[in-house]
């Protein structure tokens, strides 16, 4: 359980502590806020005061950040409510677009100023192996939000829709995002200044650590959510 | 020096304890397991066997991660000679004995991987045809080994490069030269 220092004393992340308090503690939380588009700047307010400006869930909002926190953090089965579902959908769309919009341009930016230092060829095929996994990806999200977003959208009207593919392993998505790094740590020459290959290892770590939450989430939040729907209107 | 630990499965008693024999005039080599059959290989030993020494017919045989020779005592199909590294016959010299169990000393074994993070020559070798887009069959037949020494080596490389896609060990063979994008 993450926790934090509120009056002197060590507590657990709660929806009624300050948001000062929670992003102050861990920063690492503002992009979760940053890929919910939630408005600055927040005043006074508390977790649950914030969630409820933004139309959040706040217990959801509160799983979202343990789970961010903490990659081994599962939520309990009894506190998952359906009416989550919607919200978690929305997270995950929004995710999508934080990595197409954000983090993958970032990275890309990154791997152009280390390729400066490297020769043609190198250049060329780095650029097309990085594009080709930027590709890789987008296609994984196309298909994520036509064959299982779009199906939980309309969930009453698809009942008995099949949601296998929520459990797909991701390896392919870990596998190729490590192979980016160990291109870069192994394989680049020496030339390159270890500045610049430092900073575009630690944004291809943190893309590849958020993919993995990523796929927590869709494994411990969305499908528990949607058998939970399920189960409860053929009750 | 460590020696190497050698199991021989063979059904014919003559030539199981005639290659016994041969490798107990070297100090390099430790016969653990000597025995008639596949299951008995498996009642008598865990993980700990070096080099398989099999007779050919029992070559499909799942032994674990080990380095197969066959031991060809007939005429035997080609699918079977494909499963192991090297084959030994009832007519090889003790040299060539030697030979086949020296090779396997250098030789990739998937879950016994060197301290080394240089690639062999036999897999740059094998990396290249990968890059080429070559299928593990197609390797094993242009370099004269079997299968399941391609697949060793592949483990090999992913450990050593750290890299498991197709495309990603292409660029890793382009950006240290072992392969020019003609060659693509």
């Amino acid at each position: 359980m993450n926790k934090i220092i509120h009056m002197g004393q060590l507590v657990p992340l709660s929806k009624e502590m300050k948001l000062f308090e929670l992003i102050d503690g861990y920063p690492q939380l503002l992009s979760i806020f940053s890929r919910l588009d939630i408005k600055l700047p927040f005043g006074d307010i508390s977790v649950e005061e914030m969630c409820e400006r933004e139309g959040f869930d706040a217990e959801l909002f509160m799983m979202l950040c343990n789970m961010h926190l903490e990659p081994e953090h599962r939520p309990v089965d009894k506190d998952l409510r359906v009416e989550m579902l919607g919200g978690v959908v929305a997270y995950l769309r929004s995710s999508h677009r934080y990595y197409t919009g954000y983090m993958l341009p970032h990275v890309a930016q990154h791997l152009e100023r280390v390729l400066e230092h490297c020769d043609a060829l190198s250049q060329r095929v780095l650029r097309s192996f990085y594009d080709d996994y930027v590709g890789f990806l987008a296609s994984h999200f196309d298909e994520e939000e036509r064959d299982i977003f779009s199906l939980i959208d309309n969930i009453a009207t698809s009942l008995d829709a099949n949601f296998s593919m929520l459990e797909a392993p991701h390896g392919d998505i870990d596998d190729r995002t490590n192979d980016i790094a160990s291109l870069v740590i192994k394989s680049l020459p020496e030339r390159v200044p270890t500045a610049l290959r430092c900073s575009l290892l630690d944004h291809i770590y943190m893309l590849r650590d958020d993919l993995r939450r990523h796929s927590v989430v869709e494994m411990m939040l969305l499908r528990p959510l949607v058998a939970k729907f399920q189960n409860s209107v053929q009750r | 020096m460590k020696r190497v630990r050698v199991a021989i499965i063979e059904p014919s008693r003559i030539v199981a304890e005639g290659i016994e024999a041969i490798l107990g005039r070297s100090a390099e080599y430790d016969v653990v397991c000597n025995v008639r059959t596949v299951a008995e290989y498996h009642a008598r030993r865990g993980g700990d066997v070096d080099v398989v020494l099999v007779a050919l017919q029992y070559a499909c045989e799942e032994l674990g991660s080990v380095f197969k020779i066959g031991i060809q005592t007939s005429l035997t199909e080609a699918d079977l000679m494909r499963q192991v590294s090297s084959i030994v016959s009832l007519y090889s010299t003790e040299e060539e004995i030697f030979k086949a169990l020296g090779e396997s000393v250098d030789a990739p074994v998937a879950t016994n991987f060197s301290d080394s993070h240089e690639l062999s020559e036999r897999e740059r070798d094998v990396l290249v045809l990968v890059a080429k887009g070559h299928t593990n069959k197609e390797i094993a037949t242009k370099l004269f080994i079997s299968p399941h020494t391609v697949i060793s080596h592949r483990k090999n490389i992913v450990h050593k490069t750290g890299i498991r896609s197709v495309a990603g060990l292409t660029v890793y063979a382009v950006l240290n030269k072992l392969i020019d994008s003609e060659q693509l």
